[in-house]
């Protein structure tokens, strides 16, 4: 069998990986469309930013998987796909396949902004984008982070210096809403940025090197836009298998074409956890899919039943959340104490997610818990913590 | 170059070489060893690249922060001797290091 990879990162990576170690038994091609080598993401906005080392050291694939004789790699950006014809057509030439994945991962999303010049414009997504954004820091004293997520709190944590003021703007009523208030503000206390809520921005005014926004004017050298991701779907809705919220799929990664999976942050697909279909950004998305893929392909096929975790770090303090919570979700604080806190996420008695700040063991616990089914707040509370819930479980 | 041996869940021993400075997920990684799985890329999120370091180097390698041992506690059989590899940076001194690879990670 030929199975056409399209996509080098994290899922396409994690799927080869599987398929060798599950001594797959056919070929793969694999079309990168990047100029770099298969890489990890996460770093960039981390510690990479902070110490640009030789980009070695963010290599995802080892030696013997990347140069595994049943790997072929085409530095090729694909340009449509026929699944009819098991085609994959790139800008030089057309490949003949069994099965075509769709890896295509996400990008940032854009914002254009009136009157600011291209060169004081960052994204951060990729390796490239990360290069881009660590050569134009000199000299800078001024930056603006639009968007008030994990990675642009990461970004102010890795970009602060005594000499720099760094302001991150919200368009919404508060930072972090993708957390509880509890733990955003745990979080926020330790960011070195500045925040506003509320923002609008009109435009650039170059001459005064700032951002003309609804709250005034705000000096910018650089503005870096981090107002979250989309999903690479065009392949798939050129051809009928997605729309631009992600590329459906069954609980085996399969499109409804028989020919087509789609693996990774674009697949969308029933989320047990969440009792609904829904598109999912996170390395454990990433891995859990092309995981569920690979089987099938092996001829060992399971349905996806993973629940999502996540962290991000920030500054010195290191957010784990085990599960995903709609934001809406009710909090109630399990822990707080001067070193650590846990938030736990819930719609009544069911927790949907548990936020750990410094509080690995808790994080642990909960992903373990949630392996064995619902989480119920009454007995979380009652228990005292995650741990000994999962102890009192075990016993 | 400095180098660690490690011996992976077949049994296979395996000669890494290293830079000062690396993590022994860095390092293990590159040469390909089996049965690290570092789900996290590195960020001491999911202890699935635990290794347990062999028991003569005790006190030459640093021990575990606060919040790599809590994750420790969740690896499969931890020893006083488990460590996660990315949170193990090598140095010099750290030349001829053994270290076997967890028979599971979860």
């Amino acid at each position: 069998m030929k199975i056409g990879i399209i996509g080098a990162g994290q899922a396409a990576c994690t799927l080869i990986a599987e398929l060798i170690r599950g001594q797959f038994d056919g070929e793969m091609l694999v079309f990168n469309g990047e100029s770099h080598r298969p890489y990890q993401r996460p770093p960039l906005s981390k510690t990479w930013l902070t110490h640009p080392t030789e980009t070695e050291s963010l290599r995802l694939l080892p030696d013997p998987i990347e140069n595994h004789p049943s790997v072929q790699w085409i530095q090729q950006r694909v340009t449509g796909i026929e699944p009819d014809d098991g085609l994959i057509v790139t800008e030089r030439d057309r490949y003949s396949v069994d099965q075509i994945v769709l890896a295509t991962g996400t990008r940032a999303k854009k914002l254009a902004i009136d009157g600011l010049p291209s060169e004081k414009t960052h994204v951060i997504r990729t390796l490239d984008d990360a290069i881009t954004l660590h050569s134009a820091l000199d000299g800078v004293q001024n930056i603006a982070i639009l968007g008030a997520g994990f990675l642009a709190f990461e970004l102010a944590s890795s970009l602060d210096q005594p000499t720099r003021t760094i302001r991150v703007l919200a368009k919404g009523i508060r930072a972090l809403p993708q957390v509880s208030v509890k733990a955003a503000d745990r979080l926020l206390d330790a960011t070195p940025a500045s925040i506003r809520v509320d923002v609008t921005v009109e435009r650039y005014d170059e001459d005064s090197a700032a951002l003309i926004t609804n709250h005034g004017s705000i000096p910018a050298d650089l503005v870096i836009i981090a107002i979250g991701a989309q999903a690479n779907t065009e392949l798939a809705e050129a051809c009928g298998l997605g729309t631009d919220k992600g590329i459906p799929t069954d609980s085996y990664m399969q499109t409804p074409h028989p020919c087509v999976s789609a693996i990774g942050e674009v697949s969308l697909h029933d989320q047990p956890h969440m009792k609904q279909k829904m598109r999912v950004e996170s390395i454990s998305e990433a891995n859990d899919t092309a995981t569920t893929l690979a089987k099938r392909l092996l001829g060992q096929p399971e349905p996806f039943n993973a629940t999502p975790w996540f962290w991000s770090d920030q500054g010195e303090l290191k957010l784990q959340i085990a599960g995903l919570c709609a934001r809406t979700d009710e909090e109630t604080v399990l822990i707080n104490t001067e070193t650590e806190c846990v938030v736990m996420r819930h719609q009544g008695d069911r927790i949907t997610a548990v936020e750990a700040v410094n509080a690995a063991k808790e994080f642990m616990a909960a992903r373990r818990l949630f392996e064995q089914g619902p989480i119920s707040l009454g007995s979380a509370i009652e228990a005292g913590s995650l741990f000994s819930l999962l102890q009192s479980s075990r016993s | 170059m400095p180098q660690l041996t490690c011996i992976d869940p077949n049994e296979q021993e395996i000669d890494v070489t290293f830079e000062p400075g690396e993590t022994i997920l860095q390092a293990t990684y590159r040469a390909g060893v089996d049965g690290i799985l570092a789900e996290c890329g590195g960020g001491c999120s999911c202890a699935t690249c635990h290794v347990i370091l062999d028991a003569t180097w005790d006190g030459t390698v640093e021990g575990p922060s606060v919040q790599e041992a809590d994750m420790l506690s969740f690896a499969i059989d931890p020893t006083p001797h488990s460590r996660l590899a990315c949170q193990v940076e090598l140095n010099d001194k750290h030349d001829g290091l053994t270290l076997s690879v967890a028979k599971r990670q979860y």
